[in-house]
């Protein structure tokens, strides 16, 4: 087994602009890396920062929320608050011991496939450098 | 410090009034170097109500979690006030208790009183050992006088004190209708030592720490259970549809359920440290708490339990916030 290790990403893309910028990337044939599973929601201020811990405790090794632009958001102010809430839960799991590059929140717009591409690529770089997430993952029990 | 006779005098005069429901305050515990807590409903009880330094209890959990049990047929929902005796760092919490509107103001009678500081359970048992007898305690701007069962030892503040009281910032109450006793100068300042020591660690050595730590957990709930700022109807870790954390006690469930309670309390914790002075495996859990506390502070410039016109932190933001990280 000299394989690579090859990280999964659960990333959380807005409705309104990251998840077209991702649709964009697809439909104008960039490359971007398959690590990344996406799971589509309404706004970035949907996204619970309990996802966030969930994700990790089922075989993440990194998350990545994005959303659209601040003062862009769909609904004016959900990714403000989303901003918010993973700089601190970011700080918490830093404080906790568990690298911060697992958790990665980027703006992306509709119209920003290439970028969108970009993060991706940046998402999976730092989660390679942290390694397999094995601190507080759930561990299959033999009974 | 408060006058024993004063504290009761007033809590009879508060109990007698036609609107006031029940009041929360201390009495003396069976055994122990902790006061109890005590829920008072009629005045002739009122003499077993205290103030000293073993009064360490946070009578403010006490005031959002009562239970609403269904009013019968005809009668009129009880909607007489809830009286409470509180600390400075109790205050605090009636604060921000009102900045989440967990109840109206003209719902609370607040009676003040100054602290100068409560006797860490922890401490005093290392210095004296647990002890079957009760514990009475006075503490003035240098010494602790603890008088254990008749026998009286006196002990420096620092050695003896609550962490929180040697840092305390907030030793008056922040709200109150009626202040008992003088206020008192503040003696400390808070800043953050513990939280930058703790950084300094590398990530690899933060983690064994915290696996040490969560892995003694046996999710009695406890820290929840006292928590002021704990007083949800429904707990999210008590939730089964949909399941946040399972019940189990691995150190995979409880780290998410320790992350999650300081993510909870993140910009609302009024740090009265009574999730660690209740934790019965003594997990450092206000680590995390005043690792919140301060990256709130720095961040967003916000403290919690101070200002009762204030919005609750994650219920608003600032175009300016801090983005570095994002990409």
């Amino acid at each position: 087994m000299s394989e690579e290790f090859e990280p999964n990403i659960v990333a959380f893309l807005c409705n309104w602009c990251s998840y077209a910028g991702a649709d964009l990337a697809g439909t104008s044939r960039m490359r971007y890396l398959p690590n990344v599973k996406i799971i589509r929601v309404m706004c970035s201020g949907r996204v619970n920062p309990l996802f966030l811990l969930n994700a990790l405790q089922q075989g993440a090794d990194g998350v990545l929320i994005s959303g659209c632009h601040p003062g862009d958001c769909h609904y004016l102010e959900g990714n403000f608050y989303a901003r918010r809430r993973f700089m601190l839960m970011r700080k918490l799991l830093e404080h906790v011991g568990v690298d911060p590059g697992r958790v990665n929140m980027s703006w992306v717009s509709a119209s920003e496939g290439a970028k969108f591409a970009d993060v991706v690529e940046e998402t999976v770089a730092k989660a390679k450098e942290a390694g397999p997430m094995d601190q507080f993952r759930r561990r299959q029990i033999n009974w | 410090m408060v006058d024993e006779k004063k504290l009761q005098e007033k809590a009879r005069e508060t109990l007698i009034r036609d609107d006031v429901r029940r009041l929360i305050g201390w009495k003396r515990g069976t055994y122990g170097f902790e006061a109890a807590p005590a829920v008072v409903t009629d005045a002739s009880q009122a003499e077993q109500l205290i103030f000293d330094a073993t009064c360490v209890a946070n009578p403010a959990s006490f005031i959002a979690i009562e239970e609403k049990k269904p009013v019968p047929r005809g009668a009129e929902p009880d909607t007489r006030k809830v009286a409470v005796m509180v600390k400075g760092c109790d205050s605090r919490a009636v604060v921000q208790q009102l900045v989440e509107k967990a109840y109206a103001r003209e719902d609370v009678v607040v009676l003040g009183i100054p602290c100068l500081g409560v006797v860490d359970r922890r401490k005093a048992e290392k210095l004296f050992g647990q002890t079957g007898a009760q514990v009475s305690a006075k503490v003035d701007k240098e010494k602790v006088a603890l008088d254990i069962g008749g026998d009286v030892k006196t002990v420096d503040r620092s050695n003896i004190l609550m962490d929180k009281c040697l840092r305390c910032r907030y030793p008056n109450p922040l709200v109150s209708d009626f202040l008992l006793g003088e206020e008192v100068e503040k003696w400390a300042d808070d800043d953050f030592a513990d939280v930058d020591e703790f950084e300094k660690m590398s990530p690899e050595d933060k983690w064994k720490h915290w696996d040490e730590q969560f892995s003694k957990c046996i999710r009695c709930y406890s820290c929840r259970n006292v928590c002021p700022m704990c007083y949800c109807v429904e707990c999210v870790v008590s939730k089964l549809r949909p399941q946040w954390t399972r019940r189990s006690t691995d150190i995979s469930e409880n780290t998410v359920y320790h992350v999650q309670r300081a993510w909870h309390l993140a910009g609302r914790c009024i740090e009265c440290m009574e999730c660690q002075r209740v934790c019965p495996v003594d997990i450092p859990i206000m680590t995390l708490n005043r690792k919140m506390t301060r990256d709130v502070k720095e961040m967003f410039e916000y403290e919690p339990g101070v200002d009762v016109e204030a919005e609750p932190m994650l219920a608003c933001y600032n175009p300016q916030d801090p983005e570095e990280y994002i990409m």
